[in-house]
């Protein structure tokens, strides 16, 4: 039976020692996750308290308010999410994999635009920090459910979201750069 | 029967004090089951940064989620499958680029082991394989996964883990042959 299951006997592979005790850093993000969630309360707070603050000012100044800070939760998703319990097996498996590998390049080219950018405004900087939570939240969910289209939809969403603040950012950079 | 080396009996009292959010608990279950999370990792990504990562990653999730662990089956099972899935999924997350590297480095074509008259080793034969293939063969062989869980993992159909398996078995079984059963002349080293 054992022969049947094993037939080349991988089994009989020994067990692979981890290089190095990893607990420290476990323990560390953690806690951290925990602060970071109390952090985004309060945060999160101060930027609706502040945009009210400008929006209210900007009525009674009769200003229109031409900028509005950006909002993950009302952005539109720039992929539609699948209706996957209706398709078929082998659609499924397609559709996720064409999010992977969309999600795959989006990862390269994240990487390579962050590396351009220079220090970036603090509302910015909470909205990275909060997106990349979200596309950590996701990454938690995929790992309890790896095949899921909803999810991987999400994420490749949440990455094109930060693209889009990523290009922002650059062409802020680069106003700023001919202004001098 | 043998038994997967997640097999670690955990009291429940650790389990309560874990899921409470005690963190010495959660180091007592770290360290029981350290050694298996990581080589499962391991045998899957044959990388060993990548596997240290997903490892960590996987008792993050686990410590983070281990509420949801419903007590109605072993607990190392429900770990067992949170680093499994940790690792599927983050090899799948990989930047393209860097999983083509990955592959090539891990996947060389050149035959050291056939020019110097050796058949390949059972751990060198499973480092060659595609991870898809690797993936499958030690699910299926060494953790006793079926196929269905196999194609839910990977959001495929069932006839891709049959087919991967069939492969990757006929594969391993064709670089563990001994070279002059290939036709391959010894140099007289073996």
């Amino acid at each position: 039976m054992q022969q049947e299951r094993d037939p080349l006997n991988l089994r009989s592979l020994p067990l692979v020692s981890p290089p190095g005790d990893d607990w420290p850093a476990i323990e560390a993000s953690l806690r951290q996750q925990n602060d970071r969630r109390r952090l985004f309360k309060v945060a999160g707070w101060a930027l609706a308290t502040a945009a009210s603050v400008t929006l209210a000012v900007g009525l009674i100044l009769h200003r229109p308010v031409s900028m509005a800070p950006v909002d993950s939760s009302t952005a539109q998703p720039a992929i539609a999410q699948t209706d996957a319990p209706t398709s078929p097996a082998s659609e499924k498996a397609s559709t996720v994999d064409s999010l992977i590998g969309l999600s795959q390049r989006l990862e390269t080219n994240l990487r390579h635009i962050r590396s351009e950018i220079g220090v970036m405004p603090t509302s910015s900087l909470i909205y990275q920090v909060e997106l990349e939570d979200l596309v950590a939240q996701v990454d938690e969910e995929l790992s309890m459910n790896p095949a899921n289209t909803e999810l991987w939809s999400q994420r490749v969403n949440l990455l094109l979201d930060l693209s889009q603040l990523y290009r922002n950012e650059l062409r802020r950079e680069s106003h700023r750069m001919a202004s001098l | 029967m043998s038994q997967s080396p997640f097999d670690i009996d955990l009291d429940e009292m650790t389990l309560a004090r874990a899921r409470r959010g005690d963190m010495d608990a959660c180091e007592q279950i770290y360290r029981k089951f350290h050694k298996p999370s990581y080589s499962v990792a391991y045998r899957i990504c044959q990388c060993r940064e990548l596997s240290q990562e997903v490892t960590q990653e996987a008792f993050i999730t686990a410590f983070r989620r281990i509420r949801q662990f419903r007590g109605d089956a072993p607990f190392w099972g429900w770990l067992r499958r949170v680093v499994i899935n940790h690792t599927i999924s983050s090899l799948r997350k990989l930047p393209r680029a860097d999983l083509v590297e990955f592959q090539e480095y891990h996947a060389p074509s050149g035959g050291e082991h056939e020019q110097i008259g050796l058949s390949m080793d059972l751990e060198s034969a499973l480092a060659r394989l595609d991870h898809d293939d690797r993936a499958v063969v030690w699910l299926h062989d060494v953790e006793g996964y079926n196929h269905k869980e196999i194609a839910n993992l990977f959001g495929k159909t069932e006839s891709f883990s049959k087919t991967r398996l069939s492969r990757a078995r006929a594969r391993l079984r064709e670089w563990l042959e001994p070279p002059l059963k290939q036709g391959k002349v010894g140099t007289g080293l073996a």
